[in-house]
């Protein structure tokens, strides 16, 4: 096993590494004047009290043989160059000087040398040298230097496949065979040849129609829906199924949710103090919407990353009531947060850290966070790369205060004109209030006064009937006059919405930290992505709405490449690259990289329609194989990498609930809105840990709360996302845990209840008959004779055992129930083929 | 069920993902890596480690909200000297609260057994042990709020989503008993990371905790989710169980050969047995009447982590791997900012006696031989003083104590110092990372090659982290 190597994200100082902060020259920022040449008298100084001091306390770890953190210091060049991230000497510079900073131990995350501190003239000589501008005998050459990360370097970057342009790949040709049709065919049969594996032969159409159900609505076909398909034998039957399933609202219920993984979708804060999101369900309508209108992806991305900076005719008209790009923006303030960080400006960064890795892995597929304390170790990605991005979102509110417990930016959904007339009926309303209990006042005083009570004597408690008619009638008139502009005013509808901040550029944070800041960065994105120039970023902008255009343009290729391979993951099972979030050189490598790259450029040309891709793939020999196994492309790729046969897949927590409240009857379609019943900013869970939440809905599970930290039980048993990170395809696992809910939890129970019901219901008598029903509703397919038979003798058997047991109240619902949560617990009913 | 793992037909990770058999990690190394034909079985019996272990499970009792450690086990003479002056040293950049001057302890300290160390009057029957323990004086975290310090207790991070320490020890070891989960979590809490606390995170969902009951129900109530039928007696349940059985074998061979059915089938064939085995191993009716006197379980006071602790031994006797006990009243559990005399009272009343109860029962029992006790909180609290009437005291991260004691530890040993007052770690210090590597290391494990490859790279409990603290080991 090899040992940790890219050290993503970890703030704590690593033991005795020295990392200084990325420093990229630019001819246009050189920073210190040329160096003086040398005099005799200071290259003796430097190699009477410099060089020893050098040699004896810091070239073994940083000399010929050995470079911890990249850094030489035997050599000038070493030093101005720097290690990993940038310069150790800065001539003329003690502030700059980063060797000085970790010699003087002053900082309590960069001290050297590691065991332990210089004498203090020992310091005062480095100092005195530096001082002096840091005469070295290699300073004649100083002009030449080049830092260790230049252009060059760069280039070479830039030919990682990830990095380079898109262009459409040639439809190869498939040996021997007539020209596929479906251009994705031709790349995965000729692929399949290559390696000597056989293309599985198409799946039934009982199968298929299964398949595609389940992919594209997260719900199993229903008898007539079957019953429909078989009956069309018309050429295009699948291509309607397909139409017809894309155009439900039911799709963007399954789809939409898969996006909500990539966005590590949640209803409340999780990680320390975990508030409720009590507004984040208007985020998620949000996506299930844009995924129906099949919302070009491109603008689906400007919009959650600066919906709210894109021109007003481009956000269809606030006016009109529509505040889709707003709420978009509520990706940036989703995340879990530190909300009882105690240093606001650690809790700040690491809310802006967050932020950053969730945009660079859910959009690019990159790992940029890694960056934050040293340059990436793998791929071309400089911590000033990081602070670019870091100044787009330190320029960004995401937050109210970062106080604790801190509450994150939220935007009012109404226009200008809205907000005035709620402010001035609120004005009005408290204006009424204050009279209201001026009035009182003055006629208990009255009253008081007519008992003959003193004045500071309590007043009795059926006071207001003993007024005067007059003043209540008064009191009255008020009082409704109040209702009344309390219900023309109602609390405005808020969402979890970034805006414009204090635009400013950040500073390096060596090794991460605050505390230690380096040089500032221009705001923008990765060199390496970069290949047009820098953002062109006004100096009161934060650059969300440049970085969001970005991100959509010809120039960026990892867009469009991250989305299909996702597209092509969720419906097969397996992207093509495996590793979804990374495309840097610890993922894996796609195993079609011409397939992906044909794919991006059928998205960018198709308008960025994720729906007609879709289609497209569907309609594919590739997508219609059947899963049966083939014996000699066992032997050569038992995985199925190549993609030889359908994979058989488990139903994802969200499709085996939603399909057993399908099959039972008791699904509720509408559309579910807020799902907490919890005052805004309160947590979920406080000292007590007592649970609130609530889950008593048979609405589809995309509509229940996701709470971090304690999942809903059918979500966590069964593999959902972790709604912490960007999780662009999901695991499987088979614990007994889930088994125990199958066997015995209250949805597995009730679902198994509400199919008997239906059965019985509609054959009352024919046992018989309800047996291929059963099987149609629940697995798409007739029983045989056996299977028929083998389901009736266990009912019969069951029924008499049931009669002996006093809770049981009707003996032939309950062991039809028994086999109904058999047929529901199967295999077959949880897997897809 | 055929067992034989064919290395050449499944990936390891698809085999530890998909295997409901609980061999773990370091089993499936030497598996895979060594002759052909061993099978799962096997190797989850044998005892394969990086080096050898003296510790075959740990129980760990957290103590929620962080008890005061100079009330407890880490005394200091010059604060009580000292009480009510200022605090001599420079306070951290970063605190919780603000803090006032020095608070010496209400409660006299007396030396305990052939090891003279000194322990608090709130923990009269704990300090019959302390030959036994190892006290960690020098124990430092980073963080000062409760959320982000249980975080980085449990699992190495505060800021990061992490497999919990629970999880890594069974990923690493499996488990010894297939019918019962590797790792339970008894009463813990939702608050302050929750499930984070005991999740698995990016590492396969079987080694995640396992939850009996929640802190806000009494431990009367601790039971596994799902484990009984309210419905169906066990007859019907094993006739349902057999009809889809024979509807997936049939299924398998249409479709198979997929591990995952196989492993789906299997999988409720364990899931049957754990509802048979889980009541048993908690069925304290098995107890004799001395054995529940000793936990406590006759007095209201006791009661409830009496019975906590009482159960964290039957699991322990039946092979579970990583048992934590929680002690988090409902309301603020040992984070007593005001009130420190009457709430720390209560709290140790409730616990002294049982944490006593399991040591001596877990030695009577050879269990505490390859048994490791853990005790601790998030953090400690500060020797400076907060609240009315100078009655408590702050979270404090920068040096607080923690315990050790059975397998392998060293006992009648204070390990490392606080300042004189309690404040800051300055010998020996153990930062949270070093207790995570020392722990591993006694478990037999090298905590820099316990590593599991997730998004692009291997990760670890101590992330890059962690020294092992050898000076502790018998």
């Amino acid at each position: 096993m090899s040992t940790p190597r890219c050290y993503r994200r970890s703030l704590c100082w690593i033991a005795l590494l020295w990392i200084l902060p990325t420093l990229r020259l630019s001819p246009c920022e050189s920073r210190a004047a040329e160096p003086p040449a040398p005099s005799s008298d200071d290259l003796k100084f430097f190699e009477a009290k410099i060089r020893p001091l050098l040699v004896s306390k810091c070239i073994d770890c940083h000399g010929e043989d050995t470079q911890e953190s990249a850094l030489r210091l035997d050599t000038y060049a070493g030093m101005l160059g720097g290690g990993t991230s940038g310069p150790a000497i800065v001539p003329g510079s003690l502030d700059e000087s980063l060797l000085l900073t970790a010699v003087s131990f002053k900082h309590e995350l960069l001290q050297m040398p590691p065991d332990g501190k210089l004498a203090d003239d020992e310091i005062q000589l480095l100092r005195q040298w530096v001082e002096k501008g840091a005469p070295h005998p290699e300073s004649g050459d100083a002009g030449s230097i080049t830092p260790r990360r230049g252009a060059i370097d760069l280039e070479e970057a830039r030919k990682y496949w990830a990095f380079q342009p898109i262009v459409r790949p040639e439809v190869p040709e498939v040996e021997g065979q007539p020209a596929k049709p479906n251009p994705i065919d031709a790349f995965t049969f000729s692929h399949l040849q290559k390696q000597g594996l056989t293309p599985s032969a198409a799946a039934d159409k009982r199968t298929l129609l299964r398949r595609a159900t389940l992919d594209l609505i997260g719900l199993p076909p229903t008898p007539e829906e079957i019953a429909a398909f078989l009956a069309d034998e018309t050429p295009s039957a699948f291509e309607h199924v397909i139409d017809r399933l894309l155009s439900s609202r039911r799709y963007g219920e399954r789809w939409g949710r898969h996006w909500l993984d990539v966005v590590r979708y949640a209803d409340s804060n999780g990680l320390d103090e975990n508030q409720g999101f009590v507004d984040a369900w208007r985020y998620r309508n949000y996506v299930i919407d844009a995924m129906n209108a099949d919302k070009p992806y491109d603008r689906f991305l400007q919009e959650q990353v600066a919906g709210d900076l894109l021109e007003k005719d481009e956000r269809h008209g606030e006016a009109s009531g529509d505040y889709s790009a707003v709420i978009a923006t509520g990706f940036l303030t989703l995340g879990p947060k530190v909300l009882a960080e105690k240093d606001p400006v650690k809790m700040e960064m690491d809310i802006i850290d967050e932020q950053i890795d969730t945009f660079s892995q859910a959009f690019l597929g990159m790992t940029i966070a890694c960056a934050r304390c040293h340059d990436h170790k793998f791929d071309p990605i400089y911590t000033a790369d990081y602070y670019a991005l870091a100044g787009i979102f330190k320029s960004t509110k995401s937050m109210q205060n970062y106080t604790v417990i801190a509450k994150y930016n939220e935007r009012t959904l109404a226009t200008d004109e809205e907000i005035k007339r709620k402010t001035e009926l609120d004005a009005q309303r408290k204006a009424k209030e204050t009279e209201l209990a001026a009035q009182v006042k003055a006629a208990n005083a009255a009253l008081l006064k007519e008992i003959g009570a003193a004045a500071d004597s309590a007043v009795p408690a059926d006071a207001e009937q003993k007024y005067p008619e007059e003043t209540k009638t008064q009191l009255a008139k008020l009082r409704k006059e109040i209702a009344q502009l309390t219900a023309d005013a109602p609390e405005l509808p808020t969402a979890m919405a970034v805006e414009e901040g204090t635009a400013a550029d950040t500073q390096i944070h060596v090794r991460g930290s605050h505390l230690m800041l380096g040089r500032s960065v221009e705001r923008g994105v990765p060199a390496v992505m970069n290949r047009s120039g820098a953002l062109k970023i006004g100096e009161s902008e934060s650059g969300r709405l440049q970085l969001a255009r970005w991100l959509t343009s010809e120039e960026n290729p990892l867009t469009a490449r991250v989305a299909v391979n996702r597209i092509w993951g969720w419906h097969f099972g397996e992207a093509l690259a495996p590793t979804t979030d990374n495309f840097g050189r610890l993922g894996e490598a796609p195993t079609q990289p011409e397939l992906l790259d044909w794919l991006a450029v059928e998205l960018r040309e198709n308008g960025w329609s994720i729906k007609k891709l879709q289609k497209q793939i569907m309609l594919s020999e590739t997508y219609q194989f059947s899963s049966q196994a083939i014996a000699e492309n066992e032997q050569l790729d038992p995985e199925n990498k190549a993609h030889w046969r359908a994979n058989v897949q488990r139903l994802d927590a969200e499709s085996l609930r939603d399909s057993l409240l399908a099959v039972s009857g008791l699904l509720d379609t509408s559309r579910g809105e807020s799902v907490l019943d919890l005052p805004k900013w309160k947590l979920v869970f406080d000292h007590t840990s007592k649970d609130a939440t609530t889950y008593d809905t048979f609405r589809r599970s995309i509509y229940l709360p996701v709470i971090r930290n304690n999942m809903y039980d059918g979500f966590s048993l069964f593999d959902f996302a972790t709604a912490d990170v960007t999780t662009g395809s999901r695991g499987t696992s088979t614990v007994a845990p889930q088994a125990l809910y199958a066997m015995n939890s209250e949805l597995f129970l009730s679902a198994s209840e509400g199919l008997a019901k239906r059965l019985i219901e509609e054959f009352p008598s024919d046992a018989e008959a309800r047996v291929p029903r059963l099987y149609e509703i629940a697995l798409g397919r007739l029983p045989q004779p056996h299977e028929v038979e083998r389901l009736l003798k266990y009912a019969s058997q069951l029924e008499p055992l049931l009669q002996t047991d006093a809770k049981i109240e009707d003996p032939h619902l309950a062991a039809w129930s028994a086999v109904c949560q058999s047929v529901l617990a199967s295999n077959e009913f949880s897997y897809v083929e | 069920m055929n067992n034989e793992i064919s290395s050449a037909v499944l990936s390891r990770r698809c085999l530890l993902r998909n295997s409901a058999v609980g061999f773990g990690y370091l089993a499936l190394q030497a598996m895979l890596s060594g002759p052909t034909g061993l099978s799962a079985a096997s190797a989850a019996s044998a005892t394969l480690s990086h080096f050898p272990a003296r510790a075959k499970r740990v129980i760990f009792l957290f103590m929620k909200g962080g008890p005061s450690h100079v009330d407890s086990f880490d005394y200091k003479p010059k604060l009580q000297q000292d009480d009510g002056k200022p605090f001599p040293f420079e306070k951290p950049r970063v605190q919780f609260a603000p803090t006032g001057n020095l608070l010496g302890s209400p409660w006299k300290f007396q030396q305990y057994g052939e090891s003279g160390v000194h322990v608090s009057e709130l923990f009269p029957h704990v300090a019959q042990h302390v030959d036994d323990i190892c006290f960690l004086n020098s124990v430092h975290g980073t963080n000062p709020s409760h959320g982000g310090a249980a975080l980085k207790l449990h699992t190495g991070s505060d800021n990061f989503i992490r497999p919990s320490m629970g999880s890594w020890v069974t990923y690493g070891l499996g488990t010894e008993n297939d019918n019962l989960p590797g790792f339970v979590t008894i009463c813990p809490t939702f608050a302050h990371g929750g499930a984070k606390n005991w999740d698995s995170a990016f590492l396969p969902a079987r080694f995640q905790g396992v939850p009996l009951g929640v802190a806000s129900q009494p431990s009367t109530k601790a039971e596994v989710k799902y484990i009984a039928n309210p419905q169906w007696n066990a007859k019907v349940q094993r006739m349902q169980l057999d009809l889809m059985q024979a509807m997936n074998q049939e299924h398998l061979a249409m479709s198979g050969p997929e591990s995952s059915l196989e492993a789906r089938i299997q999988a409720f064939e364990l899931a049957y047995q754990m509802q048979t085995e889980m009541p048993l191993a908690q069925n304290l009716a098995e107890e004799t009447p001395d054995t529940l006197e000793m936990y406590g379980l006759n007095d209201a006071m006791t009661e409830d982590f009496g019975r906590q602790c009482l159960l964290a031994r039957r699991f322990a006797e039946r092979g579970v791997r990583f048992i934590q006990v929680t002690h988090s009243d409902s309301k603020v559990q040992w984070d007593q900012h005001g009130d420190l005399k009457a709430g720390h009272t209560k709290n140790a009343a409730e616990v002294d006696k049982p944490i006593a109860a399991l040591l001596t029962d877990l030695k009577q029992r050879g269990l505490l031989e390859d048994t490791l006790v853990l005790w601790g909180g998030e953090f400690g609290r500060t020797p400076t003083c907060q609240g009315a009437g100078a009655d408590g005291r702050d979270h404090n991260p920068e040096g607080f104590t923690m315990w050790m004691a059975g397998a392998g530890v060293q006992g009648g040993l204070r390990y490392g110092a606080t300042d004189d007052y309690g404040y800051y770690a300055v010998e020996n210090k153990m930062h949270v990372h070093d207790l995570h590597a020392t722990l591993l290391h006694l478990l037999g494990m090298n905590h820099e090659q316990l590593t599991y490859k997730h998004a692009g790279r291997d990760f670890r409990l101590t992330d890059v982290h962690g020294q092992v603290h050898h000076q502790i080991l018998a």
